[in-house]
């Protein structure tokens, strides 16, 4: 579907879109992050990058990975600026605490601490398959990897959750 | 196929398997279960990744006017900003000037939650004001709000702040220069453009409200710097 050609009918539609995928970006950005004041910032960072570039934006089907990629290289750019530091898994779990809430299933819980602790290399794809629904093909491009090693990235990240959560049986590779 | 390949491949992508894969699961039980095992676990790791997007996360207080659904009005100013009509006790100067008063009423009647917020995160309010270029003296005026919005194909600070008299909408406008103030009352909704630096300041809020002291406040407090990437 192409976008509105210009005028206050395109920045309807662009409005639209971004507050349609707003969720979508936060989390994604959380999950790059691991905080949420962070994802914040770069969810309403990466959106007025996006406003000011709207006119590039050519079709409504692109607009989800133009709008993740923004995110993701704003992360890059406030990680490279910032020099996060770097802090233990278990630190931010219980920074997080209050949404690791209690409210939440026990293993969902199990299992979100368990995404925390993934290398970036293994979370990051996990998290553009399961929760922005991406093909394997999609993240490769999205990641600048090939679709092989998507692959094994998703399949690794996969092992260390089961071995993680006691799921892994004999048969597992390690 | 062997199981191992199935494995690699299952626990790659459970939700989009080949033929190949397919046919193996289904002469395989044990890789079948494996399966299941990695859909069910899939299922989990989806709930997982729903983390709450809270209201700050989608905040009030920070986001651009174009993401704000004009269906929501929240207090009483808002409704009567929506209800007001420009005609009868408007005092409009003529020209390009009564359409830029125009917008910057039009622009505060997209975003009543600003209004409603009590507070402004620090960091976001000096991202917003350093994004337009300006800088505010410190302890001079209490930020309830702070958002980056385009106006007029540009990006501008829109701030509002706390007063004694209640909430004032302030729009720092540095490409629109005056050489006079201008005066703006529509319904219950009074304010000023005001020539600031190199453009102006649009300062609104209540009729019931004094803004000459605010006015002189924000006058004095707005400090103008390079906008950021200039020079480059």
């Amino acid at each position: 579907m192409n976008v509105p050609l210009a005028g206050k009918d395109r920045e309807r539609w662009f409005a639209r879109i971004c507050e349609e995928l707003r969720p979508d970006l936060f989390r994604f950005a959380f999950w790059l992050a691991r905080d949420r004041q962070v994802a914040e910032d770069v969810v309403q960072e990466s959106l007025l990058r996006a406003w000011r570039s709207r006119d590039s934006l050519e079709t409504q089907d692109s607009a989800r990975h133009w709008l993740l990629t923004i995110v993701r290289r704003e992360h890059a750019r406030r990680f490279e600026r910032k020099r996060l530091k770097t802090v233990q898994v278990d630190e931010l779990v219980n920074e997080e605490s209050p949404e690791l809430a209690v409210a939440e299933e026990g293993e969902v819980l199990d299992m979100r601490r368990a995404i925390m602790r993934l290398p970036d290399d293994y979370r990051e794809p996990l998290v553009l398959q399961v929760l922005i629904g991406q093909t394997t093909q999609e993240i490769a491009s999205q990641l600048g990897l090939t679709q092989g090693a998507v692959l094994t990235r998703l399949f690794r990240a996969r092992q260390r959750l089961r071995r993680e959560l006691g799921l892994g049986g004999p048969d597992d590779e390690d | 196929m062997n199981c191992l390949e199935f494995r690699r491949a299952a626990g790659a992508d459970p939700g989009h398997l080949t033929p190949e894969v397919t046919a193996h699961r289904d002469a395989c039980p044990a890789c079948a279960q494996y399966l299941r095992d990695l859909l069910i676990m899939d299922a989990t790791i989806r709930k997982a990744l729903q983390v709450p997007v809270s209201a700050t996360a989608v905040s009030t207080s920070t986001r651009p006017s174009w993401a704000v659904a004009p269906r929501q009005r929240w207090l009483a100013l808002a409704a009567s900003l929506v209800a007001g009509v420009l005609v009868g006790s408007v005092l409009w100067i003529g020209g390009p000037r009564a359409s830029l008063a125009r917008e910057v009423v039009e622009h505060a009647r997209q975003e009543p939650q600003s209004f409603a917020a009590t507070h402004a995160d620090p960091v976001i309010v000096d991202r917003v004001l350093r994004a337009g270029g300006i800088r505010l003296r410190p302890g001079a005026v209490d930020v309830t709000y702070a958002s980056s919005c385009p106006f007029r194909g540009r990006v501008v600070p829109h701030l509002v702040v706390r007063t004694e008299h209640g909430p004032v909408t302030v729009l720092v406008l540095r490409e629109e220069s005056l050489t006079r103030p201008i005066r703006v009352r529509e319904g219950e909704f009074r304010g000023s453009l005001v020539p600031a630096g190199p453009g102006s300041i649009a300062i609104f809020g209540d009729t019931r409200s004094d803004l000459s002291e605010i006015t002189a406040r924000l006058e004095t407090a707005v400090e103008w710097i390079e906008l950021p990437g200039a020079g480059q």
